[in-house]
């Protein structure tokens, strides 16, 4: 009897006992599988994987992985993106002919990921300085870093919406339940304002390079150099609301503190300096490793072959590769204008890097494009070390590089020639030293070849915007250089006009007979090999053994008529995305959409 | 101390009885039919609670007080029996079997009642109903039986999803399923662990004046099983068994080599040059003409259908069971073994279950019992579309169907049949594989074993005051292995680099479930009332474990790689294998408290009040606790004195009213608070390895609460000529109000969405039910039960929005794109669209000019939805309709073209009695939904680098683009000389949603007939058999349907609710032909 009763009173005991006292924390169940800000930020581990949630948005298709790398820096003057059409405004092709609709799935991809990746910095800005480590103990330095890592992030983030999209909403704090979600836009020089400030802080709290093992999270020189390039756009033209393009009267304020950014970097060569040979600093890219000099001193880290974490870099642009055995297989979709191919000197290395006309088939070896179907060249799938051939590989992990020490030089000279003139020193260097430092390099130390730049200011100026034009091709930088110079209307105009003079007269007696209607090559160990010059006229006859490839007279009207299509100024910015504003009543759009 | 009291006071009760004087009497029970003895009857002296039961000879003996008494026969399934004995030392009394099913006793939570008492909305089932449908999953056999019950299999494959819904459901985000509570304790997917064989009873609570009493876990109905116990009395055995073959019900008719060869180069001609060479390295030619050609198209059809699922799968079912018990105690022990092949070649399902009920009344104040459940079952085989709820993108009825239909007679050509790989198949056919290949490549096991323990105990503290405990345990586990082998189409993609890879998924769920109840009862001339006081604990916790192993060596089989994981193929890159995964998918824990209170007056005026308070860790502050209160009244009618004179008629009328709250707690945990997750993509590549990162991926909601229905419920039950016909009516109207949803937000947040509880829902409906013996002769009984029901789902509100964002079924990936549409004002599982409108023909066309089609002025061009983006149409593109005539054929011209929803649906069952044959046919309908053919899309398409892959048969009459010659045709005349009689477009190069493939779902399923016979008395008797019956059953005969799927009844994309009626790629249905015998010793 008493085995019978015994089950009954303890189920009555254990009733009353959880009506009674402990039922606040029957129903307090923690999650374990997930974690709580508090779990998250109470020690180093824990803030070190928010950080790397912070930086997982930089990496990725919508990332600097294909959209912001490969989409929204071109039509430019100097490449092309999937010619051919504007596709009615939709997809890539509606990007880069400046013809993009709000609808614009990638347009709004992009615009999502950045504000994720704001939001993630937002919150390690709120929680790492809360941490009772930020103050004191071994892992302070780890976690100041974090907060600087954090500040420069949201930089990165809010930067590129900014020159993509001009004024936009400007969320500082951790979203929370129960806000006005429906923020307006904030002015871009507000926004490049709070940046300024932000990376005045993030570089006192993170490390210098050679002080933390080698990777490609945030250092220093990063931050400074950061700060120096939104100093310049700070400076800059821009589209404003009103549909006018202009900068700010006090824009010298912020070339000063470019020039002092990049002064400072100049003084640190130990950690940042140029490479001696240009292609060096490409090949590691591709190579999989790091240069030696750590010229690139900002850059998205790509992996795991995922569309959320690697990159289409060498897959999506490069040469094309159809089917290779040995290559496998690319796409080849940014193009470069014939009238950049000519922009280069016939000495400067910079263009076989930045430049491949070729293409690479199921024999594996390269065959010569036309002139006007050249790929850009700094992310070649072939290049790889190791090389894939499975063609259904698309990530080839290729790093995506934000900014490089050349970038630092040539900002300091473009800052210095405009606060001082090319030739005044300061901290010991002139604008015309810095610029030729990377000119020099780009000519392989010929300084015969490199000469020297204009003395004038405005002469000045404008070697700068040519050397700007052949040093970082394909890297994302050209267009928002065009338009924080207020050159970007000019230059595709003067290309467009180049290029239909180039094909206006096609006789001997033509101005441009220079440049050869049809090329002839061969194939040397795999590799295309020039029979006659680039900078003469064609022979009448094929030289024996040789496959002729249309050189200038591959240009056609309708090939330039595609360039950049759209452009209209007021089109310098892509549209506010249409589920932006629909979700957000205080949105407005841009002008021109 | 307590104890020692309790002893006392039991000591003093028997001394009481000894002091009285007493006598004896002895009797037998025997049934009014057949005459037959009847074991295990109680018998009770009126008021009081002296009492027997009889032997299994029908005998009882017991000893009562002095004095005239009147003794209480009663026996489950007859009528119970008042006998005056006056001074008899000796009766002998017949029992009538009962036809009266309104004096059944429903459980409606936490309770029994009599049925006539019942003032809510519920539907039951007996095991007298389902006695005749052999089948293994307790889901099937209540299909179409309870009005308001809507269960669909998703699929025909063996141990598939069946998804229950009672009245619609409400929720639009979360999971509508019912709440099962299995001889009062919670059990999460209840059908699929118990066996038909083993259910006694099972009651549908419906609205929420029943289901209140379950508060948050409420509101989307609650199925109430009973299982089978044993009778005090005689032991006895029985033995259930039934075997037989199932079949295909239906293939779907492919081209035959001839066609399929014209079909094939007339896509590698539209596709270009490099198509049609690889269509002349299978075929040996490019010529259309060539005898090369023609010499193929006489070899032999291959039918992959029938060598995949054209197998008569053998099945076999047997349950033995052993019940019976001794004075106060019973027991039933049933043990089920399955094992049933599935049509679809080395697919299958084995059962072993246990089940054990032992109830024991101590004292007459103390009972106790417990039931435990012990379960194993495998099914084995890779389904065709895959287990669980979303992507069909690796389905392999797509290889079944349009894989290469012919061995070529050219030499050296690769024959299909001898299993061999076909690289260049794969490549210019869409990925086909050869698929018994591909089944035999692909490994599927789920392994679940369950282990489930409850026990009850109560005390009547008086004749009025009663407490009862209930306590449940439930351990699950699973185990699902996957393995994908040297010829799995699947590992050449993905990073498997061309290298076996297997997973295993272990996941296991522990639940406890607690109740304690007070009961009281209390009458006093015309009032009546019952109280009843409870509180409950539940919590659920789920973990799970998933590995994966890839490079496998290349050669290995599935056994060896489970068995070594660690083995890896020289040829593995050294790339990083997957980490393994844990997860916590639930854990939660709710604590809970109710009360209920009925009163009656004159058995005439019911009134039932209802309340529950849920506390639950899923919310936060003040939302942690919800109140679900609910009230009915019913009235009988019959009882009114001006329903006396026609009470031969009318034996019982009643009119029920209720109203109430429920909620739905089936919804994620710790959605309040922001979580930090790690995995998924949250990573970054630091030196090229990635690093896992963590963040918040949605923005958390502290405000989050349940979802509620509130529910209206009109109800009439009637029966007719003593209780001969039964009828009832219900009419409801449920709304569920702070719907779950994700809701739009501006993604400057950093968050796309979040989830609030914003919108509503509404179900409407209208439920008969009729059921009657239509003949009772002597030899010959017939008696009926139909039901049907009709509801109307509509979303009532949606917050600050009008319509959701369209929603995708995904059932191609996002090759599709969406295809459902949710807006206010009107139903759940809109099919939203294209609509159909033949095809371009010539005459559509100014010519073929430049290189290029021209369509006439005036004629809407479809080609950016229908492939041709670069190009024009040509004659035979499908045609779309330009729905808002803006003179172009665009995602705007996309409109609403099916609705999911039946008008109504239903069961109808005959069961018929002749001496000793017994006969039943059942059929269940439903009447005026669609169903979203999209295997019916893909099979009429040609995507890139498919031009090899077969079509289905009506493809061969499609509007040819090329001429006799296999040139592409460019002028209007050809074109139009060539395709006078096209019944169908030529292939779509893309997929899109269109109307033609949205068809009527409408059907009436010939579901169950059987024919038994009982084996006589006088024979049984002779080998000891107190029962024998043997039965033919043929399940899923025929089924009446215009739809051309292989079955109408499908749902295949089932992850979220939105997105019902997709057949894609379903596991067919069969038809199935047992044998079976019911064996009593």
């Amino acid at each position: 009897m008493k085995r019978i009763f015994r089950p009954t009173f303890v189920a009555v005991a254990i009733a009353c006992s959880l009506g009674v006292s402990s039922c606040k924390d029957y129903l307090d169940v923690k999650p374990t599988a997930v974690d709580t800000p508090e779990t998250i930020f109470s020690n180093v581990s824990g803030a070190t994987s928010a950080i790397i949630g912070a930086y997982d948005p930089l990496s990725g298709d919508a990332g600097y992985g294909n959209r912001l790398s490969s989409y929204y820096p071109f039509d430019s003057d100097e490449m092309q993106s999937s010619q051919g059409g504007d596709d009615a405004g939709a997809g890539r092709r509606g990007i880069a002919r400046y013809a993009s609709v709000p609808t614009n799935a990638e347009v709004l991809s992009p615009w999502n990921l950045l504000y994720q990746g704001i939001e993630r910095s937002n919150i390690c800005i709120k929680y790492v300085p809360e941490m009772a480590q930020y103050n004191s103990g071994s892992d302070m330095a780890a976690v100041r870093r974090i907060h600087g890592e954090a500040l420069t992030l949201r930089a990165q983030y809010y930067f590129e919406l900014v020159r993509n999209w001009g004024d936009v909403p400007e969320p500082r704090t951790p979203s929370v339940t129960g806000q006005d979600f429906n923020l307006p836009r904030t002015d871009r020089d507000v926004i490049f304002d709070h940046l300024l400030e932000d990376l005045a802080l993030a570089q006192t709290l993170v490390p210098w390079r050679s002080e933390v093992a080698s990777d490609e999270r945030i250092t220093k020189g990063a931050v400074k150099a950061l700060r120096a390039r939104i100093a310049m756009y700070r400076g800059g033209y821009s589209l404003r609301q009103n549909g006018q393009v202009s900068r700010p009267s006090n824009y010298k304020d912020f070339y000063t503190i470019a020039r002092n950014e990049c002064s400072d970097l100049m003084a640190n060569r130990g950690q940042h300096t140029l490479n001696a040979s240009y292609e060096e600093t490409f090949r590691s890219i591709n190579e999989l490793r790091t240069e030696a000099a750590h010229e690139i001193m900002f850059q998205v880290g790509m992996g795991g072959a995922s569309s959320a974490s690697d990159s289409k870099l060498g897959y999506y642009n490069g040469p094309r590769i159809t089917a290779s055995p040995k290559y496998g297989q690319s796409s080849g979709a940014v193009t470069v204008l014939p009238t950049y191919f000519y922009a280069f000197d016939s000495l400067d290395t910079r263009r076989d890097v930045t430049i491949a006309p070729y293409t690479i088939g199921s024999t594996d070896n390269q065959a010569l494009t036309t002139l006007i179907s050249a790929y850009d060249g700094k992310f070649r799938r072939d290049w790889r070390v190791p090389l894939i051939s499975a063609v259904s590989v698309q990530s080839l992990n290729y790093n995506w590089p934000l900014i490089r020490f050349a970038d630092v030089l040539l900002m300091f000279a473009e800052a210095q020639n405009d606060i001082a003139g090319p030739n005044v020193a300061y901290n010991g260097v002139t604008a015309t030293q810095a610029l030729l430092e990377v000119r020099v390099r780009g000519f392989k130390g010929n300084t015969k070849a490199a000469g020297t730049p204009p003395t004038d200011q405005a002469g000045f100026f404008n070697a700068i915007v040519n050397e700007r034009f052949v040093e970082f091709g394909g890297e994302g930088i050209r267009k928002y250089d065009l338009i924080r110079w207020n050159l970007l209307g000019t230059k595709l105009a003067e290309t467009k006009a180049t290029l239909r003079a180039w094909i206006a007269d096609q006789t001997a007696s033509s101005p441009y007979a220079k440049i050869p209607l049809v090329m002839y090559y061969t194939v040397v160990n795999g590799q295309i090999k020039y029979s006659r010059s680039l900078y003469r006229p064609a022979p009448a006859t094929k030289p024996t053994g040789t496959t002729n490839v249309n050189w200038r007279s591959s240009i056609t009207e309708v090939r330039i008529a595609d360039i950049a299509s759209g452009y209209t100024t007021n089109r310098q910015l892509l549209p506010i995305p249409a589920s932006a504003i629909t979700t957000n009543p205080n949105l407005v759009q841009n002008p021109g959409y | 101390m307590k104890k020692h009291l309790f002893v006392l006071l039991l000591l003093l009760h028997a001394a009481l009885l000894a002091s009285a004087q007493q006598r004896a009497i002895q009797g037998v029970v025997r049934s009014t039919e057949k005459n037959e003895v009847l074991p295990g009857v109680t018998v009770v002296v009126k008021g009081t609670t002296i009492g027997a039961t009889t032997n299994s000879e029908g005998m009882f003996t017991m000893t009562i007080p002095a004095g005239d008494a009147t003794l209480r026969f009663s026996y489950i399934g007859f009528v119970s029996k008042d006998v005056p004995i006056g001074n008899k030392t000796k009766i002998d009394v017949e029992l009538s079997p009962d036809s009266k099913a309104l004096d059944d006793v429903v459980v409606i939570g936490y309770q029994p009642v009599q049925r006539r008492d019942v003032t809510g909305a519920v539907s039951s089932v007996s095991a007298q109903q389902i006695k005749d449908i052999p089948v293994n999953s307790a889901a099937e056999a209540l299909n179409g039986r309870l009005a308001g019950v809507q269960v669909t299999a998703s699929e025909g494959q063996p141990g598939s999803d069946v998804r229950v819904r009672v009245r619609g459901g409400g929720s639009i985000t979360q999971d509508n399923s019912p709440l099962y509570v299995v001889d009062g304790v919670q059990v999460e997917n209840a059908l699929s662990v118990l066996s038909p064989q083993d259910i006694q009873s099972v009651d549908v609570l419906k609205d929420a004046s029943a289901t209140a009493i379950y508060g948050a876990r409420g509101a989307n109905g609650v199925v109430i099983i009973t299982t089978k116990n044993g009778r005090e009395g005689k032991t006895v055995v029985s033995y259930n068994g039934f075997a037989g073959f199932r079949h295909i019900t239906k293939t779907l008719d492919v081209l035959k080599t001839s066609d399929y060869l014209d079909y094939a180069y007339e896509r590698s001609a539209i596709a270009g040059a490099d198509a049609l060479t690889s269509f002349k390295n299978r075929f040996g030619t490019r010529n259309y003409t060539s005898d090369t050609l023609a010499l193929q198209r006489t070899a032999p059809f291959i039918d992959w259908q029938d060598k995949v699922f054209g197998r008569d799968a053998f099945q076999q079912t047997h349950n033995l069971s052993i019940s019976g018990g001794g004075k106060g105690t019973t027991y039933s022990l049933s043990l089920t073994h399955n094992d049933e092949d599935g049509i679809q070649i080395q697919s299958g399902y084995t059962r072993n279950l246990v089940n054990f009920r032992f109830d024991s009344k101590a004292s007459d104040k103390f009972r106790y019992g417990f039931n435990t459940r012990f379960l194993d079952q495998a099914i084995t085989g890779s389904g065709t579309s895959s287990q669980g709820t979303s992507s069909t993108t690796n389905t392999r009825l797509r290889n079944t169907i349009v894989y290469l239909p012919f061995a070529s007679l050219l030499p050296g050509s690769v024959d299909p049949t001898n299993l061999n790989v076909d690289d260049d198949f794969f490549a210019a056919s869409g990925s086909l594989s050869n698929p018994v290949l591909t089944i035999q490549n692909e490994y599927r096991k789920d392994k679940r074993r369950l282990f489930n323990l409850s026990a009850n105990a109560s005390y009547n503290f008086t004749k009025n005051l009663a407490f009862r405990s209930t306590v449940g345990f439930d351990n699950t586990n699973n185990r699902t292995d996957t393995f994908n082998g040297q010829f799995s189409p699947t590992i050449k993609g993905g990073n498997y680099s061309g290298l076996p890879f297997l997973g295993i998924t272990t996941s296991q769920q522990v639940t406890f479930n607690n109740s304690n109840v007070l009961t009281y009862s209390f009458k006093k001339g015309k009032h009546s009332v019952d109280a009843l006081l409870g509180h409950e604990i539940y919590q659920q916790r789920a973990t799970s474990l998933n590995v994966q192993s890839y490079y496998l060596p290349l050669q290995i089989t599935a056994d060896r790689a489970f068995d070594n994981i660690n083995q890896r193929d020289p040829a593995a890159p050294a790339t990083q294998q997957p980490a393994p995964t844990t997860g916590v998918p639930s854990d939660y824990r709710l604590l809970s408290g109710f009360a209920r209170a009925t009163y009656s007056y004159e058995d005439k005026y019911l009134f039932t009040g209802t309340v529950r308070g849920d506390g639950s860790s899923k919310f936060k502050g003040k939302n942690k606790v919800g109140y679900f209160p609910a009230a009915s009244f019913a009235w009988r009618i019959s009882q009114e004195d001006f329903m006396k004179s026609i009470s031969n008629t009318v034996s019982d009328m009643k009119l029920r009213l209720s109203y109430g709250l429920a909620g739905n707690n089936r919804i994620g945990d710790f959605l309040y608070d922001p979580l930090f997750t790690t995995g998924g993509n949250i990573q970054y590549a630091v030196n090229h390895t990635i690093v896992p990162g963590s963040a918040a991926l949605t923005l958390a909601n502290p405000n989050l609460k349940w979802e509620t229905t509130v529910s209206r419920n009109l109800g009439l039950d009637i029966s007719l000529f003593n209780n001969r016909v039964q009828f009832t009516a219900d009419a409801y109207y449920n709304k569920t109000r702070d719907l779950l949803l994700n809701l739009a937000i501006p993604s400057t947040s950093g968050y796309a969405t979040q989830l609030v509880n914003i919108g509503a829902t509404s179900n409407k409906g209208l439920e008969l039910q009729a059921s009657g013996t239509i003949i009772q002769g002597k030899d010959f009984t017939w008696t009926s039960n139909a039901n049907i029901s009709f509801n109307r789902n509509k979303v009532e509100s949606l917050g600050p929005l009008s319509e959701l964002p369209l929603q995708y079924s995904g059932w191609a990936s996002t090759a599709i794109a969406a295809d459902y549409y949710v807006a206010v004002g009107k139903p759940v599982g809109l099919m939203y669209g294209y609509v159909t409108d033949g095809w371009y023909t010539a005459d559509d066309f100014e010519g073929y000019i430049n290189g290029k089609w021209k369509l006439k002025e005036g004629i809407a061009s479809d080609k950016g939805v229908t492939g041709y983006s670069s190009t024009e149409v040509n004659p035979g593109t499908i045609k779309l309709k330009d729905v808002n005539g803006d003179g172009v054929v665009n995602e705007q011209d996309r409109t609403v073209i099916g609705n999911a929803n039946p008008k109504f649906s239903g069961g109808l069952n005959q069961q018929f009695n002749y001496k000793n044959f017994d006969a039943s046919i059942f059929l269940n309908f439903v009447y005026g939904n669609d169903v979203y053919n999209a295997n019916k899309i893909e099979l009429t398409s040609f995507l890139a680098n498919s031009q090899l892959s077969n079509g289905i048969a009506i493809m061969k009459d499609r509007y040819r683009t090329i001429d006799e010659n296999g040139a592409i045709i460019t002028d209007l005349e050809t074109s139009r000389r060539l395709n006078p009689n096209a019944k169908i477009w030529s292939p779509a190069r893309q997929l899109f949603p269109h109307s033609w493939a949205i068809e009527d779902g409408s059907f009436l399923r010939v579901n169950n007939i059987t024919v038994g016979y009982t084996v006589p008395k006088t024979i049984t008797q002779r080998v000891k058999l107190s029962q024998a019956r043997f039965y033919v059953t043929l399940n899923n005969l025929y089924t009446f349907t215009k739809y051309s799927g292989f079955d109408p009844e499908v749902n295949t994309r089932r992850s979220t609710p939105l997105t019902p009626g997709v057949d894609y790629a379903a596991y067919p249905r069969s038809k199935a032909y047992l044998f079976g015998m019911n064996l009593s010793f």
